[in-house]
């Protein structure tokens, strides 16, 4: 399985950037290989916060401590691949929406909205180490984890819609994946998705299991 | 259910009527953020954008101050067990929730208008009460769950702050929009989807906690 994935991982980064991205798109040029490690970031932080507010809802309905270290694990992704996103996220606009400018953030709704999401993640650690005893750390981290999960949606899709914004589905957003793309792009994107994906999932399950091993080690 | 929720609502007036410790502490909070902030800016121009923004700051702060209190209160002393037994979950939250909401509503009133007075602007005043109330009640509902986590874990410090800062955002933007349209004297229609964001903020905060509450509450 982590053959298969780390294949695909390197084959999705070899076309990433060897292949001719066919854009010749004013501003967005050979930047626009970006679009196959930047957004696909957000579809993992997507799937791990789901699957953070999952295993939270499963520990509360089953006391069972392996959810709260499910939960955390995805939550220790959340935060990982957020800030990749934004980091990549900065890069890409700091040489073609302010080019020139030598500017890193201006404030765009969904950078800021998606740093929120970050910062809540941050609360959630920050809450897991104010509790010592560990199964009122894992109930109150888990009620936490889908209080924020049901604000999650303010924050990335209904609040940035509403405003001016130069990322896609904003009122007026800078179409980078729209008709103007090309087609081809595609071919690469989607299995980056997949791709980065099917690498969270490895990594959640490498966590998961050193947790298991520390808590068995402890109690031991 | 509705009657068990009327009796801690009714616990927590008569405590804080009783000896005032909440109101008192929010009052001179209020009063003495107001004095330092716009005594360093009293001959500065304000645009609407920053009054507003202004005004919120220290209304999510007099908030977090305030209702950090709700279970605290319970824990320090000692009556939780109480609770726990007479009570069921949803109608302790309620409780609560129905008082923290006058609470916070009085006090963001009463900011409101002395903002507005001493920096004398005057906004559409239907328009502010109308943006308070339910500014207040997402305010709330955010709170009122964030408190009984803290409660139990043993209240930390700034530990409410962290976590329900991020968490108010998206009830910050657009209540900071609509009450610089407030302060603009635009017409009802500008300021509508603002009031419908406020109001599904609220809707969905309050739910959540409903459904959380349970867990957060029985050890």
């Amino acid at each position: 399985m982590k053959i298969a994935i780390s294949l695909l991982v390197t084959t999705v980064l070899c076309a990433g950037f060897l292949l001719s991205a066919a854009t010749n798109l004013p501003i967005l040029e050979q930047s626009a290989r970006n679009l196959y490690f930047h957004v696909p970031m957000w579809f993992v932080m997507m799937s791990m916060s789901g699957l953070s507010a999952w295993h939270a809802f499963k520990y509360l309905k089953t006391q069972d401590l392996s959810h709260d270290i499910k939960s955390e694990a995805a939550m220790q992704l959340v935060v990982l691949f957020g800030v990749i996103g934004l980091v990549t996220g900065m890069m890409w606009a700091r040489f073609t929406w302010y080019i020139g400018t030598g500017k890193f953030w201006n404030w765009d709704p969904k950078q800021t909205f998606a740093l929120f999401q970050v910062l809540v993640c941050g609360a959630y650690f920050v809450l897991r180490e104010a509790v010592q005893q560990e199964r009122s750390k894992a109930r109150l981290a888990a009620a936490y984890n889908l209080f924020a999960f049901a604000i999650l949606p303010f924050t990335l899709f209904v609040l940035p819609r509403r405003m001016q914004s130069l990322h896609p589905g904003g009122q007026d957003g800078m179409p980078a994946f729209d008709k103007i793309t090309d087609p081809t792009m595609r071919y690469i994107f989607y299995p980056a998705i997949i791709a980065f994906i099917a690498i969270a999932w490895w990594l959640w399950t490498q966590r998961v299991r050193t947790k298991k091993i520390e808590m068995h080690l402890a109690h031991q | 259910m509705f009657q068990s929720t009327l009796a801690v609502f009714q616990k927590d007036m008569r405590l804080e009527i009783r000896n005032r410790f909440g109101i008192n502490t929010v009052l001179m909070f209020l009063a003495a953020t107001l004095f330092i902030l716009l005594f360093s800016i009293r001959n500065e121009r304000l645009t609407e954008g920053l009054t507003a923004s202004l005004i919120w700051l220290v209304l999510v702060f007099t908030a977090v101050i305030a209702l950090g209190r709700a279970f605290i209160a319970e824990a320090e002393q000692q009556t939780m067990l109480l609770l726990q037994i007479h009570a069921k979950p949803t109608a302790v939250y309620s409780g609560k929730l129905l008082f923290n909401f006058l609470f916070i509503w009085i006090s963001t009133l009463i900011a409101a208008t002395l903002f507005c007075v001493l920096t004398n602007s005057s906004p559409t005043w239907s328009m502010l009460f109308t943006i308070l109330t339910l500014g207040a009640l997402g305010l709330s509902g955010t709170t009122t769950l964030l408190s009984a986590i803290i409660a139990k874990a043993g209240n930390k410090g700034a530990l409410l702050a962290v976590l329900a800062l991020p968490l108010l955002f998206p009830l910050l933007l657009p209540a900071v929009a609509a009450t610089k349209s407030a302060l603009l004297d635009v017409s009802w229609r500008m300021i509508q989807d603002e009031l419908v964001t406020l109001l599904s903020f609220a809707g969905t905060v309050i739910t959540a906690s409903v459904l959380l509450f349970e867990y957060v509450w029985n050890d």
